[in-house]
């Protein structure tokens, strides 16, 4: 029987003139995963919450959506609470009280349930999904990922039929997120619960699915299983399959007659098959360079060139009785480039990064901009025209009700006289014409920031923070939470930036990103860098850490950092071949 | 917080708030010296029990004691009663009746405060929530909504307020004028951010059933056999101690002179003052109670213990 039937469905928010769902077919059979995927804004989130009617935005509906039989409108508000869980984005925001016990139990309490049966079910609940350890804390205590995997608990409390979760993973890091899906996975295999899942992570969920619907402009624009959709694509030769995971990216790039690999273990094997005749090179020498090379790390060139950023022996902990955080830390970035750090939670990256922001400050060792040590600058000269910070969460940059008025908020203003933020002649109106051109907010000058996607909202903080005109900028995750078109447009500013003499600081936990945009990368372990080299080098020279093109295609082509690096090393091969 | 566990802390939630309310009630209406003595210690040991010595004694040090003697010399320099001059002020006379009730009010406060730093470690928020859930059901799931609503506010104007300092906006930056534009600003901020969130939190609420009927409200503890025997055991001691108390053994008199009920020790006084003290000094009594139990257990289980013949040697 079908979960979930949807039925010549449109829907028109209202004062709009393009719908924002046309047509949409759905059929979700009980029991099974389906992935909806497609491009930010594409309606995936307004059709998921169609499928609930609490949740359902107000506007214009054709068409129906059947649960379980039924129509959704003739299905109460009880049975609706019950049977269709649904997990959102943020997973601060969902949770309403204030202890872990309290939230499992708070659809229980919401549907009536007595003490003993609410202290069995959340009992069952917290031994599932591991959580007995912190049941009596309060929320505040939780990392990111124990929040989502509270607030998906504490859907599963009340035993629904089916989960529907709306990019669950975007705000945590990428274990976390790969730990969540995989609870989610587990749900649906051992219990059987049907899930509906929007993702930006697909290489995760993807080979999972039972069924992936492909999004775009509000109309499903394909469907099947994952294999299909892969050649489907291939033939569309649509942008979509940026958003997909490595190896279908590489196979949707390549001539191949053979099926879709999902995985990186399947790409491989498909790899093997595509260059058969092709003689493997030796034992590749990265891995051993890379042991040598650990030696310079560290170490600072007596160059006659000053470097943008120097930190030289920099310890810091947050409270005198708190182990080192950062532990003599040294790192040279040089004029113009796109510096990454990378590596695990908690290993000092964002402190280090406040520390260059001047947020917090070292207790020993000394931190140079151009050469000059930090705390020389006043807060006029660092902050205005030189360091700009991009902070996480670019909604604590907003103040205004229009993105145009946001924007001239940096500058002080809208008349024209010059200030300590705006000392400079240039009229404001171009300033800010040419800020919008680079970050692509043309088109929505006249939004409200909190409309915006996550995406636009990141285009939107960096643009504010470029109207300060630094020369180093500093950004921690700028990835988090947004697609790939938007990275690739993100990354595309970056570039242009990098090559105006802007240097960028980035923090990512995002391989795929770093490997394409970042010049040099340094990886972070206990407080220091372990590794410090140029993009190529470094992921080809690791075996763990290591984009997945790199992972799929490294037995070939060791130097194949990126995608398009192996598309065109495989192209290549078959053109010398044929 | 490694605390430590403690027997009483463990007790049902309405035991301790009923304890703390009655025993900090009478501490404050209560001027008879002996029976304050009384709960002070029972107080000091318990505090210190819960927080460690050092902690206890620290504050009293540098914020309970210096207050204590400003109320103490307060009274006396204002009120003139009594018939045991000591000396004059500018003010009038100084009478050892006045400073002696000078003393004993500051005592009372000090003991209040003792009392309470017991009942912020005892009672913590999800107990205040489920007592006052039981009286008014919507109001446990405010209040506890309230709980995850205030430290979220201060976590995220932190992250407001590093964000603005990034850019020279923070209320640390620039002169009186801007600190005040820029805090008005992150103000700002943060409404509108707490605002936007608060739909989603809402639309979580609605997703999970909120505003069905008869919704019913979970709580975590339970009303075991030992949260009534201890009930019973302090509503009895609590009578014994009512009973003296209204026979006159908590009488105490300051104006004109010194008075105090109950001394010399009759039998009577003798057994309110006993009442009393091990009233106030049950929660206390409970913890090393329980602890000498457990070392009790812990001693016979190594004894008993049959080691194997190759450890046993």
């Amino acid at each position: 029987m079908e979960c979930i039937k949807v039925e010549n469905f449109s829907f028109k928010y209202p004062g709009e003139e393009k719908p924002a769902l046309i047509n949409i077919q759905m059929s979700v059979e009980e029991g099974s995963f389906v992935v909806l995927c497609g491009k930010s804004g594409c309606g995936k989130s307004t059709l998921l919450r169609q499928m609930k009617s609490e949740l359902s935005p107000h506007g214009e509906m054709r068409g129906t959506i059947c649960y379980m039989g039924k129509k959704l409108e003739e299905v109460g508000h009880r049975e609706q609470s019950q049977g269709i869980g649904y997990v959102l984005q943020n997973p601060d925001n969902q949770i309403v009280t204030d202890k872990v016990w309290h939230e499992l139990a708070f659809g229980l309490e919401s549907l009536g349930y007595d003490t003993p049966t609410i202290r069995l079910r959340v009992a069952e609940m917290a031994s599932y999904f591991g959580i007995q350890e912190w049941f009596l804390k309060s929320v505040t205590e939780l990392s990111g990922g124990q929040k989502q995997l509270l607030n998906l608990a504490s859907v599963m409390a009340m035993h629904p039929d089916l989960l529907i979760l709306d990019e669950p993973t975007s705000q945590l890091d990428p274990i976390a997120a790969s730990d969540f899906l995989e609870t989610v996975r587990k749900i649906n295999r051992d219990i059987g619960t049907t899930v509906i899942i929007t993702e930006h992570r697909l290489e995760d969920v993807i080979p999972w699915a039972d069924q992936v619907y492909m999004m775009d402009e509000g109309r499903i624009i394909a469907r099947g299983n994952p294999e299909e959709i892969g050649r489907a694509l291939k033939e569309m030769k649509h942008d979509m399959f940026l958003a997909m995971p490595t190896p279908m990216q590489i196979y949707a790039g390549v001539e191949s007659t053979l099926d879709c690999p999902l995985t990186v273990s399947q790409g491989r094997r498909w790899l093997k098959r595509e260059l058969v005749g092709m003689e493997a090179p030796l034992i590749r020498q990265g891995s051993e360079n890379s042991m040598l090379d650990l030696s310079p790390v560290g170490k600072q060139e007596k160059d006659k060139e000053v470097p943008e950023i120097r930190l030289k022996d920099v310890w810091f902990r947050y409270e005198k009785n708190l182990p080192d955080v950062v532990k003599g830390l040294n790192m040279d970035v040089k004029k113009g480039e796109i510096f990454a750090m990378v590596g695990g939670n908690g290993t000092g990256k964002s402190t280090s990064m406040s520390l260059i922001a001047r947020i917090r400050f070292p207790y020993r060792g000394k931190i140079y901009l151009e050469g000059k040590e930090i705390g020389k600058y006043s807060d006029e000269e660092l902050y205005h025209g030189f360091l700009g910070v991009m902070p996480q969460n670019p909604q604590s940059l907003f103040v205004k009700k229009t993105v145009r008025e946001d924007l001239y908020e940096m500058i002080d203003g809208k008349r024209e006289k010059t200030s300590k933020a705006y000392p400079i002649d240039m009229k404001k109106a171009d300033a800010i014409q040419g800020i919008a051109a680079l970050t692509k907010l043309e088109k929505l000058m006249d939004r409200h920031p909190y409309d915006l996607s996550g995406g636009e909202q990141q285009r939107l903080a960096l643009a504010k923070v470029l109207l300060l005109r630094p020369r180093i900028l500093l950004m921690d995750e700028p990835t988090k939470g947004i697609d790939n078109h938007y990275k690739q447009e993100l990354g595309e500013i970056l570039r242009t930036l990098a090559r105006h003499g802007v240097t960028i600081l980035l923090i990512s936990h995002d391989v795929e990103f770093c490997a394409q945009y970042a010049d040099r990368i340094g990886l972070f372990f206990q407080g220091n860098l372990v590794s410090c080299k140029d993009a190529r080098s470094f992921f080809a020279g690791n075996n763990f850490y290591t984009t997945a093109a790199n992972r799929m295609a490294r037995a070939w082509f060791p130097d194949a950092v990126t995608v398009s690096d192996v598309i065109e090393a495989v192209g290549s091969w078959k053109r010398g071949e044929g | 917080m490694n605390k430590h566990a403690d027997a009483f802390t463990d007790c049902h939630p309405a035991v301790a708030f009923f304890y703390f309310l009655t025993v900090i009630l009478i501490s404050m209406f209560m001027s008879h010296p002996v029976l304050l003595s009384i709960s002070f210690l029972g107080a000091a040991c318990y505090a210190i029990r819960l927080k460690g010595w050092r902690k206890i004694l620290r504050f009293n040090l540098l914020y309970t004691l210096p207050a204590m003697v400003i109320v103490a010399f307060m009274n006396p320099a204002f009120n003139h009663y009594g018939v045991t001059f000591l000396f004059y002020l500018k003010s009038g006379p100084v009478t050892l009746e006045a400073l002696v009730y000078g003393v004993v009010l500051a005592s009372m406060l000090f003991i209040a405060i003792l009392w309470f730093s017991c009942y912020n470690e005892v009672m913590t928020t999800d107990k205040f929530v489920y007592l006052f859930g039981r009286v008014i059901p919507a109001l446990s799931l405010v209040l506890s909504m309230v709980f995850r609503f205030v430290p979220r506010f201060g976590a995220q104007l932190k992250v407001i307020r590093n964000g603005q300092k990034a850019v020279g906006r923070d209320f640390s930056n620039g002169n009186l004028f801007q600190k005040l534009r820029y805090g008005i600003t992150i103000l700002s901020i943060l409404i509108t951010w707490a605002l936007e969130n608060a739909i989603e939190t809402s639309d979580s609420m609605r997703a999970r059933g909120y505003g069905l009927k008869g919704r019913s409200a979970f709580s975590i503890f339970r009303f075991d056999s030992r949260d009534l025997k201890a009930s019973l055991m302090l509503l009895l001691l609590l009578g014994i101690s009512g009973v003296g108390f209204a026979s006159g053994t908590a009488f105490a008199q300051y104006n004109p002179v010194i008075k105090i009920g109950g001394l010399p020790l009759t039998w009577q006084s003798a057994v309110t003052y006993l009442a009393w003290a091990l009233f106030c000094f049950f929660p206390f009594i409970m913890g090393v109670w329980e602890d000498a139990v457990f070392r009790r257990l812990e001693a016979k289980a190594s004894m008993e213990r049959k080691l194997p013949w190759y450890m046993a040697e």
